[in-house]
């Protein structure tokens, strides 16, 4: 029992905040949280804060309905309804921190709303991309890309990750990015798009827009906003988990806490992978190459590393890049690390390049599962045996659509532990390196 | 390019109401700035900027769709941001009508003052200035500490009465208490009779007991409020108005938010029309309700914008629609 404490729970994820009280046992605060019929959130926190240590927990993810910024709002109204209450202190957890990947191009990764791509003047058009579904674009079914009954591996024998195939293959084009579906095709020269977004439907609003000739359009970065927002609303205190930029923690003004789920997927490999010892750890990109040396590290295992390299010829190049694995992974176990699986491209790439680079199975380990977009049917259509996340948001719709190819992992126990010791003014830099 | 080139209008327009935007640009003329916003497959809000906006003055307008305020305040926040890092001279958010304008005090424990957060919220993001249509109570500019311009609608609902009614057969009536001092400002400009009714609300969204103070019998009755939300108070004013004797009712509403069943509750209901302004869009709501008239507010908008950007009174808007 913890005294003093009060444990406020918002409408994102209510299975972690029951079992981060369980943990700590004591009831989760009463509250109302809904919206009035106008779309404006309504928030009414039914026991006293007055003078109690108050942490509220939401996490960074919409879906099953409820929209992310509405999330977020809550969290900002619930913040500033503890402070004008008296809270002595207000401590926002977000298992998933909002807005922290900042994608910083138009055409980064997957999950970027806009990009240029030459694909249209390939005449290639209605190229599919192999193992990838493609990305919701204004006209395109939701779920193109690999029909049932699709030979996996007639499909990945055809990667395209060789250089030697042309300049302009459409499958290089695809680097973290998918193919271009947007009919039509447009003047020589223009920008074409395709979008993950519920915004394709839109198609007017999107048509028109093309940045003023001779300026480079940039995409706004929602990250200092994010945390500024949380300090405004009045969060004395941040913790969160396997932040996506650790950067993220030096936009504060107040103290964050930034918990490791690596220790928790370590567990896993050494509890369920078979012969984890002569396996592979493999980072699907140089930025995350850190976070998996660290686990391949502390468990003597060797390490291997996808650089995604990008050499263009020419500015409408950027995209066609290759994926190159620097390290042997010829009959042996893979293990992918990285700390968010959105949409699914990066990783069912990566896995795609083990396939054919002689892995014998493939695990991809994430502390973040959000499955965006088509990611659950690109992670179903993929070469990975088994996908990995913790439940720093909600995963029931993700494990009922997967099966036993998913497994989720437990974190409401360093939750509840990360906040029983910043309550009690404990040390929690144990909490990054436990076993 | 002159230095007296730079520091022009930008007119920036967020997802919410496109077309309010369109008009304001129209009566500018000048174009929309070229940018976008979309939502990531994982419903993250990106704003993609198109066009220079350094050291130039930007106007962004953003209504707030209704059921969709979380989501239009946000991309608000990200655009302001966005501009604040593009080094904008000045940044004026233009929200026609203020989100959570309606939670501007803690009239219960632990209530949240939402409306003071998003005022926190604008400035933190950036805002330099802010430009709204009819607060819903004039006191949140106080939770300013940036101007705030509160513009009328009320030299538009003159026009209006002028144009179609005779002033000597109306009366104009406030649905609350709180909406007297609005309603009275028009009774004496019209040169009319003013009346009031008392209501009790038990709850939010839900309206008690009714009763008139004054006289409409055998008259033009009509309604002044600043926001129509699910119509309840409204529909039920105008039915006691229509016991009361009241030749006809009919409603004048700055905001015409219209959420849950309002259409429907209009719909059957004894008013003969519902005049609303364009600051919240209003979609397919207007071929649903017959009873439905809109008038365009962003003549005023357009002339505050440039009022504001020129450096001159915006003072002379509180009594006069540009036409």
């Amino acid at each position: 029992m913890v005294r003093n404490i009060v444990v406020l729970g918002g409408n994102s994820h209510p299975a972690i905040v029951d079992s981060v009280c369980n943990a700590l046992s004591l009831p989760p605060c009463n509250r109302i949280l809904t919206k009035f019929s106008s779309g404006e959130s309504r928030c009414e926190i039914q026991d006293s804060v007055r003078g109690k240590d108050v942490y509220i927990i939401q996490t960074g993810f919409g879906g099953n309905g409820s929209k992310l910024n509405d999330h977020f709002m809550d969290l900002l109204i619930m913040i500033s309804a503890c402070k004008t209450g008296s809270a002595r202190r207000v401590t926002a957890v977000l298992p998933l921190f909002p807005y922290s990947r900042q994608p910083d191009l138009p055409y980064k990764k997957a999950g970027a709303p806009l990009f240029k791509t030459g694909g249209s003047e390939n005449g290639k058009k209605d190229y599919t991309f192999d193992s990838v579904p493609p990305t919701p674009a204004p006209g395109v079914p939701r779920s193109a890309g690999l029909v049932n009954g699709a030979d996996i591996n007639d499909k990945l024998s055809q990667t395209g990750l060789t250089n030697g195939t042309g300049p302009q293959s459409p499958v290089k084009q695809t680097n973290g990015n998918h193919v271009n579906h947007v009919n039509g095709a447009p003047a020589p020269g223009a920008l074409t798009r395709a979008y993950t977004t519920h915004d394709y439907e839109n198609l007017s609003h999107i048509g028109a827009f093309e940045a003023k000739p001779g300026y480079k359009q940039w995409v706004a970065q929602a990250g200092t906003l994010v945390a500024n927002l949380l300090t405004c609303a009045g969060a004395d205190h941040v913790i969160t988990m396997d932040l996506h930029d650790p950067q993220v923690q030096g936009f504060f003004d107040v103290p964050v806490d930034n918990l490791y789920g690596g220790p928790l997927l370590k567990r896993y490999i050494q509890q369920h992978v078979p012969n984890y010892k002569d396996a592979v750890i493999i980072s699907p990109d140089a930025g995350g190459a850190k976070r998996a040396t660290a686990i391949a590290d502390s468990m003597g295992v060797d390490f291997a590393l996808i650089h995604k390299e990008r050499r263009p010829t020419k500015i409408t190049d950027r995209q066609n890049a290759s994926m190159m694995l620097v390290g042997n992974v010829q009959d042996r176990i893979c293990i992918l690390v990285d700390d968010l699986l959105d949409t699914g491209n990066t990783i069912t790439r990566a896995a795609k390049l083990l396939k054919k680079e002689g892995a014998t199975k493939i695990y991809a380990l994430l502390t973040h599962g959000v499955f965006s977009g088509d990611a659950i049917n690109r992670i179903s259509a993929s070469a990975i045996d088994k996908v990995v996340v913790t439940n720093s948001v909600p995963q029931e719709k993700h494990k009922a659509a997967l099966g036993s190819k998913l497994d989720v992992l437990d974190i409401s126990p360093i939750f509840a532990e990360a906040i029983r010791r910043v309550h009690h003014g404990e040390s929690i830099s144990v909490l990054f390196n436990h076993d | 390019m002159s230095a007296e080139m730079a520091n022009e209008i930008k007119l920036i327009s967020g997802r919410s109401h496109p077309d309010l935007s369109d008009k304001i640009a129209k009566r500018l003329g000048i174009d929309v700035a070229r940018t976008i916003s979309l939502n990531y497959s994982n419903q993250e809000t990106s704003f993609t900027v198109g066009e220079s906006v350094r050291d130039e003055d930007v106007f962004i307008v953003q209504s707030t769709a209704t059921g969709d305020v979380n989501e239009g305040l946000m991309e608000l926040l990200i655009m302001i941001s966005a501009c604040r890092t593009a080094s904008a001279r000045r940044i004026t958010a233009v929200i026609p009508n203020f989100p959570y304008a309606r939670q501007d005090k803690k009239d219960k424990s632990r209530a949240p003052i939402s409306a003071r957060l998003v005022a926190n919220m604008l400035q933190t993001a950036g805002a330099n200035h802010i430009v709204t249509v009819d607060l819903h109570a004039s006191q949140i500019q106080g939770f300013f500490s940036v101007p705030v311009d509160n513009l009328y609608a009320e030299p538009s609902f003159l026009r209006y009465i002028r144009e179609n009614f005779n002033a000597e057969d109306c009366v104009i009536v406030s649905p609350d208490a709180g909406g007297a001092k609005r309603a009275t400002s028009i009774a004496d400009h019209l040169n009319t009779a003013f009346a009031l009714i008392h209501k009790e609300r038990p709850r939010p969204n839900v309206v008690g007991r009714m009763v008139l103070v004054g006289n409409v019998e055998d008259k033009v009755a009509i309604l002044v409020d600043d926001m129509a939300d699910t119509c309840g108070t409204l529909v039920k004013a105008a039915a006691v108005l229509k016991e009361n004797g009241a030749k006809s009712v009919l409603a004048l509403v700055t905001h015409g938010i219209l959420s849950g069943n309002a259409i429907e509750t209009l719909n059957g209901s004894v008013l003969s029309a519902l005049v609303v302004t364009n600051t919240v869009p209003l979609g397919d709501k207007v071929e649903r309700c017959p009873k439905l008239r809109v008038i365009d507010i962003s003549p005023t908008i357009a002339e505050a914008i440039r009022r504001t950007h020129n450096g001159e009174s915006v003072s002379y808007l509180f009594t006069h629609a540009p036409v």
